[in-house]
């Protein structure tokens, strides 16, 4: 079955491969000394080769495609946004957090700057003298305090009732734009909430990330992506982020 | 409980492949959207059979429920892609070997030429173009680099046919594309 062309041929890919053993290899190299033809396909493997392996660095998995698989089978349910209506949910958030620490760790990450300038802000804020450029744990005073600061209305939520008293508001800069931050109280903690503007129509995808002791949860509702930070607990974040979405309502 | 644990192991065996899952569905396709399909296949058959890996090589089992996921799709959506036989004999070899290449067959399509003329995505319509016993063992040894015996443990054949049919997937490409 197996031809003097096929077994030439064999030899010559295994030869390419890196297969063969040395003396098989070393018996082949005195054989492509010998034939110029042999030689000449060896060449043509070899840029083959170079060929296939010229965009690989791009040939990599859309970033959509990496969100969707982390959320349904890399996150913890409590995490993934259509259980947030359930009760179950609920249920399952006091269970699920001793492996909520690993998820954080290997969930794709958002892009690097937006979460940094968005953490690096809520630090800054924990430094100045006031976390918040505005304090005010009434909304109609601080939604109005953001007029022409930044390029759109923020939703400024009241979350007392459900335990995050608003502190204030004031101005991050993420990707040299201003965005608007407001600051909740959760027990001894402060949680920032930076709003910012969208395009993005894609089914509300919560990603988590913890750095440096402080954790970021990020999703999008309604055309608005939402970035809560704190070194608040988990169960303080998970709690605020579920209170925060049942008031802005289902998107 | 035992949900969370399988979201543990999945987030640690499967997902850290990824791009290697993408890429393998991708190249055996010819197609972003249809790697897309695959993939999302594969993670679900991955998260359900998690509980069931207790290899030493995530990187391995991943390739395989995603090749495995590949051929399902293959066989429903291209059935003369996948060809069933243990191996191709002689005649069947002649046939594959005067299949029209994808070239030839755009050759009067200006849309299609001006595609052709990038290099990377004419050779990626040329292996997706290969019966998939072919274009796999290309894909597996090109792209992802395992040695022969790797891909022989995966595929579930002899070492010898691997290198047959690698020998002729690379046959095929350079009368196709040219040297």
């Amino acid at each position: 079955m197996i031809d003097d062309r096929e077994e030439r041929d064999m030899l010559l890919n295994a030869y390419f491969d890196g297969e063969l053993d040395a003396v098989a290899a070393r018996d082949f190299e005195a054989r492509l000394r010998a034939e110029p033809d042999l030689a000449a396909d060896l060449r043509r493997l070899k840029r083959l080769r170079s060929r296939l392996r010229s965009d690989i660095a791009e040939d990599v998995p859309p970033a959509a495609l990496r969100r969707e698989i982390a959320r349904r089978y890399a996150s913890p349910p409590w995490l993934r946004p259509q259980a947030w209506q359930s009760l179950a949910a609920t249920l399952l958030v006091g269970i699920v957090i001793g492996g909520a620490g690993t998820f954080g760790a290997l969930s794709p990450r958002p892009a690097d700057t937006t979460v940094d300038q968005v953490v690096a802000g809520h630090i800054r804020a924990l430094m100045a003298p006031s976390p918040a450029d505005v304090a005010s744990s009434d909304h109609h005073t601080v939604k109005p305090w953001f007029d022409g600061k930044v390029a759109f209305a923020p939703q400024v939520i009241e979350l007392a009732s459900a335990g995050f008293p608003l502190v204030g508001g004031r101005v991050d800069v993420v990707g040299l734009e201003p965005v608007p931050a407001m600051v909740y109280r959760a027990g001894k903690h402060l949680i920032s909430l930076i709003e910012m503007p969208s395009d993005s129509t894609a089914a509300a995808t919560v990603t988590r990330r913890m750095d440096r002791g402080y954790e970021t949860v990020s999703w999008t509702d309604n055309r608005i992506t939402y970035w809560a930070v704190s070194d608040a607990s988990d169960e303080e974040m998970q709690a605020f982020v579920k209170a925060l979405r049942a008031a802005i309502g289902p998107s | 409980m035992a949900d969370t644990a399988a979201h543990k192991r999945f987030a640690e065996v499967f997902a850290p492949h990824l791009v290697d899952a993408y890429r393998l569905a991708r190249w055996l396709t010819g197609s972003r959207a249809d790697a897309d399909d695959i993939v999302q296949e594969a993670s679900l058959r991955a998260f359900r059979g998690i509980a069931g890996f207790s290899g030493t090589n995530p990187r391995a089992w991943a390739l395989t429920i995603v090749r495995n996921a590949a051929y399902s799709w293959l066989t429903r959506n291209r059935p003369a892609a996948v060809v069933l036989a243990d191996d191709l004999g002689a005649e069947e070899r002649d046939r594959i070997a005067n299949l029209p290449s994808t070239r030839e067959a755009g050759g009067n399509d200006p849309e299609a030429a001006l595609i052709a003329a990038d290099a990377a995505e004419e050779v990626r319509r040329h292996v997706a173009a290969l019966p998939a016993p072919f274009a796999e063992v290309l894909v597996l040894r090109e792209i992802h680099e395992l040695s022969y015996n790797e891909i022989a443990a995966m595929l579930d054949v002899p070492v010898g046919t691997v290198m047959s049919r690698l020998a002729r997937a690379r046959r095929i490409l350079l009368e196709r594309s040219g040297p």
